[in-house]
C-alpha cells in the first residue's frame, strides 16, 4: 500500500513536470495551454492525495474549466498565430537571462527545503467541506470579504475595459 | 526526505520554471500562463505545508482556495489587458510594446 502511494505521487509529480516544460518551452501557445493544462490536473491530483477532496475539485472547476477557458479566449481573439511570435529565434543571451532567473530560486530555495525539512505526517487528514465552511465564516471572514471586493472589482474593470474599446470604433 | 519535502521540492520547481516562462516567452499570453504555473506552486506548497504537519488543516485548505480565487481574477483581468493591447497595438508581443512612447 506504501509504495502505491509512492508511485501515484510519483506519477502525478511527472505529469506536473513534463506539464510545465510544455507549457514553457511549446512553439505554439494553444500546445502550451495544453501542458498547462495537464499541470493543472497534476496538481488537482496531488490535492486529492493530500486528502483534500474539495479543493482538488475547485481546482479543477476554477483552474480547468474557467481559467483555461478565459486564456484559451485570450488566445483567440487576439488571434495569435501558431507558429509566428513565439516561433522565432531568441537571442542567446535571452537563454542565459532565463537560466539565471530560474537558478536563483531553484539554489536558494531548494537548499533551503532541504536542510531545514520538518518532519511530517505520511497520512493527511481529512476535514469535512462543513467545517470548511464554518472556518471561512468564522476566523476568516475578513479574507473571504476581500477576496469577493477583489473578484468584483476585477470583474467590473474587465468590462470597463472592454467597453472603452467598443466606444471608440 | 520525507513527504513533505518532495511537496516543496515540486512547488519550487513550479516557481522556478515560471519564472524562466516570463524571461522566455515572447507573448503577453505566454507570461499569463507562466504566472499560472507560479500560483499553482503556490497553492500546493501551503496546502502541504497544513495537511503534512500538525496545524490545523482548514488554515491551509482556505489559504488554497484564496489563491485560486486571486489566479481566476488576474485572469480575468489580464484577458482584458490583452485585448486592450492588442486592439491599440495591433500585436501581443512584448518587443514592439515595452516602450512607453513612440
Amino acid at each position: 500500500m506504501f509504495y502505491l502511494s509512492l508511485s501515484v505521487l510519483a506519477a502525478h509529480m511527472v505529469l506536473i513536470i513534463i506539464g510545465a516544460f510544455i507549457t514553457v518551452l511549446a512553439k505554439s501557445l494553444v500546445r502550451a495551454l495544453t501542458g498547462l493544462i495537464m499541470t493543472l490536473f497534476g496538481v488537482a491530483g496531488l490535492y486529492f492525495l493530500l486528502a483534500a477532496p474539495f479543493i482538488g475539485l475547485m481546482q479543477l472547476l476554477i483552474y480547468v474549466g474557467a481559467v483555461s477557458i478565459l486564456i484559451f479566449f485570450s488566445i483567440m481573439l487576439t488571434q495569435a498565430s501558431s507558429v509566428g511570435e513565439e516561433g522565432q529565434k531568441r537571442r542567446r543571451l535571452k537563454v542565459v537571462y532565463a537560466f539565471l532567473s530560474a537558478l536563483a530560486p531553484a539554489v536558494f530555495l531548494g537548499l533551503a527545503v532541504i536542510k531545514a525539512s520538518i518532519p511530517s505526517l505520511s497520512t493527511p487528514q481529512e476535514i469535512r467541506a462543513a467545517d470548511l465552511g464554518e472556518f471561512l465564516l468564522g476566523p476568516y471572514l475578513l479574507p473571504f470579504e476581500l477576496i469577493s471586493l477583489v473578484l468584483l472589482v476585477s470583474m467590473a474593470g474587465a468590462v470597463l475595459l472592454g467597453f472603452e474599446k467598443r466606444k471608440k470604433r | 526526505m520525507n513527504f513533505l519535502t518532495f511537496f516543496h521540492l515540486v512547488a519550487v520547481f513550479l516557481l522556478c520554471i515560471g519564472l524562466f516562462g516570463i524571461i522566455w516567452r515572447r507573448t503577453i499570453v505566454g507570461i499569463l500562463l507562466s504566472v499560472e504555473l507560479m500560483l499553482n506552486g503556490a497553492g500546493l506548497s501551503i496546502m502541504a505545508s497544513t495537511q503534512l504537519t500538525g496545524t490545523a488543516n482548514a488554515l491551509g485548505q482556505v489559504g488554497t482556495l484564496l489563491v485560486m480565487g486571486l489566479a481566476a481574477a488576474e485572469a480575468t483581468l489580464v484577458l482584458a489587458i490583452i485585448l486592450v493591447v492588442a486592439k491599440r497595438f495591433g500585436t501581443i508581443e512584448l518587443r514592439y510594446i515595452s516602450s512607453l512612447r513612440e
